[in-house]
């Protein structure tokens, strides 16, 4: 589906270049969920924004080569690389509430594609938001954090998209939620067609539901492994990550 | 009397394009927080939890009720109780360095000149805020270092109860687990009193001596940490709990939405 071998993703600045991501080399397949996990700070959004060329060009560049099929999306023209955006790879960013225009209504973001109301009603149910009518004439700053970050995945499955990509999808976001978003994920691999790339510090929610994990640090990215040679790797990158996980979840005292 | 009474709080907002229709976010809401103690409050997104904490600091008004401060305490420049937003990006100023931001605060809270550059670094070096970090500004530090900073602020204004509003949600696990020990350190060494905002329990059972489990605007239950995650008497509390495990079926997640 994706195949991903970019040399380096480097920060322009007036004086110097520094490079945030070396050597990142991946291939995601169809109907699997692929999590990558690594810090604060550690290049995860960076990383997924450089798949589609995301990142502005003036201050980032990037070197190397992204596959989506067969299109080369790093050397390709703008207009196939909105196509792809809009309708093969779609993104959940982070801070769902600032994904949102704060000056247009809910319905705008519906309105910018032509989906049957019985589809939207459905999702909008499944993640226990306000029916179609209630939710449309509302502002988003009128959404809390949780509503809406659902409402980000919403419109991003509802673009029926090949490969979704998504950033941090349990941040702020309680437990039936995660339950419903995890849910909805295998969910939508099962359709063998489709696969999901997250990139999150929540490593319990990516060992339930990943297929394959991987870890990013210091602007390195480890293999996939399986969530349980994962949490098995003696690889020392990790050990600490998964060391204090360990350590939280059996309280501290 | 306890450092916090909170009694009978209720708010509500007018419902947008429903004739008026009030909307209930917390319904005859009552507890009180003793000095010293950590105090988690968990539920459901959309609960009722981030206002709660804004009619404590008094940043909204409820419609009914009252909140009172242990009184002596209450005569400080700047508000006693402060509260760490969730949406900590936006708390910062992004185009000023946070050496300024502290300084500033310090300087509001009646810090004398010669002090402030040591006192900016204790608050700064409580939190764990590298040293290397100081000259930046808001948009150059990725959402943890945010966090942290905009923690230091909070610190810096010596307050005598601290509302964190999910302040776990954007860290990783090293970061939560350092976040977990400075808090439980400013609370032992400072005495700080606190209420944590998570919908988390693995950062509640680690933090917090007492929980309220707060679900559409009301407490269902309260009580000690241990008792009421090893022995939940609510459905909604057992709810809860076996959502963390991460494997319920959606019919199970329908069948308590409907409670």
């Amino acid at each position: 589906m994706l195949s991903v071998d970019i040399n380096s993703v480097s920060i322009l600045d007036v004086e110097n270049r520094r490079a945030l991501l070396t050597d990142i080399k991946f291939d995601l397949e169809k109907g699997k969920v692929y999590t990558i996990l690594g810090k604060n700070g550690s290049g995860k959004s960076t990383l997924i924004k450089s798949l589609t060329s995301l990142l502005p060009k003036e201050e980032y560049e990037t070197s190397g080569k992204v596959f989506f099929m067969d299109t080369d999306v790093l050397n390709c023209s703008e207009e196939i690389l909105r196509e792809i955006r809009k309708h093969n790879v779609r993104y959940v960013f982070q801070d769902a509430a600032n994904s949102f225009d704060p000056l247009k209504k809910i319905k705008y973001y519906f309105n910018l594609s032509n989906i049957s109301p019985l589809k939207i009603e459905e999702l909008l149910l499944f993640f226990l938001l306000p029916t179609y009518k209630k939710l449309s004439i509302l502002h988003s700053y009128e959404l809390s954090g949780g509503m809406a970050q659902r409402l980000l995945i919403v419109l991003a499955l509802l673009a029926n998209p090949d490969l979704l990509i998504l950033d941090e999808p349990t941040s702020g976001v309680d437990y039936a939620v995660m339950n419903l978003i995890l849910l909805k994920i295998k969910n939508f691999v099962r359709d063998k067609d489709k696969s999901v790339l997250a990139v999150t510090q929540d490593i319990n929610f990516a060992l339930k539901s990943s297929d394959h994990i991987a870890y990013l640090s210091e602007g390195n990215l480890t293999q996939f492994y399986t969530p349980d040679e994962f949490l098995n790797s003696t690889d020392d990158k990790l050990r600490n990550f998964i060391n204090s996980f360990k350590e939280i979840s059996n309280v501290v005292t | 009397m306890s450092l916090l009474k909170v009694e009978s709080i209720s708010y509500s907002v007018v419902v947008k394009g429903e004739n008026k229709k009030r909307f209930d976010i917390l319904k005859n809401v009552s507890f009180e927080v003793e000095a010293g103690e950590v105090v988690g409050i968990c539920g459901e997104s959309g609960g009722g939890k981030s206002t709660l904490a804004k009619v404590i600091a008094g940043l909204i008004q409820p419609d009914n009720g009252k909140i009172t401060l242990d009184s002596k305490l209450n005569n400080k420049p700047s508000n006693p109780i402060q509260i760490l937003f969730q949406n900590h990006g936006e708390v910062l100023n992004p185009f000023r360095k946070i050496s300024s931001i502290i300084d500033e605060t310090l300087t509001i809270n009646r810090i004398h000149k010669q002090f402030i550059e040591k006192e900016r670094e204790n608050v700064l070096s409580s939190v764990g805020f590298p040293k290397e970090l100081y000259n930046r500004r808001g948009f150059q530090l990725s959402g943890g270092e945010q966090q942290r900073a905009a923690l230091a602020r909070l610190l810096a204004t010596n307050p005598v109860l601290l509302i964190l509003d999910e302040p776990f949600s954007a860290q990783d696990v090293e970061s939560q687990l350092n976040l977990v020990k400075l808090f439980k350190k400013l609370n032992k060494e400072f005495n700080l009193t606190m209420i944590c905002i998570s919908h988390d329990l693995i950062i509640l059972r680690n933090l917090a001596n007492h929980v309220i489990i707060l679900k559409d605007g009301e407490i269902v239950e309260s009580g000690k940490t241990n008792a009421v995650f090893r022995t939940p008497k609510m459905i909604y509390t057992k709810f809860l709990l076996s959502a963390e495990a991460l494997d319920l079926s959606y019919e199970e997640l329908m069948s308590e939405s409907d409670l």
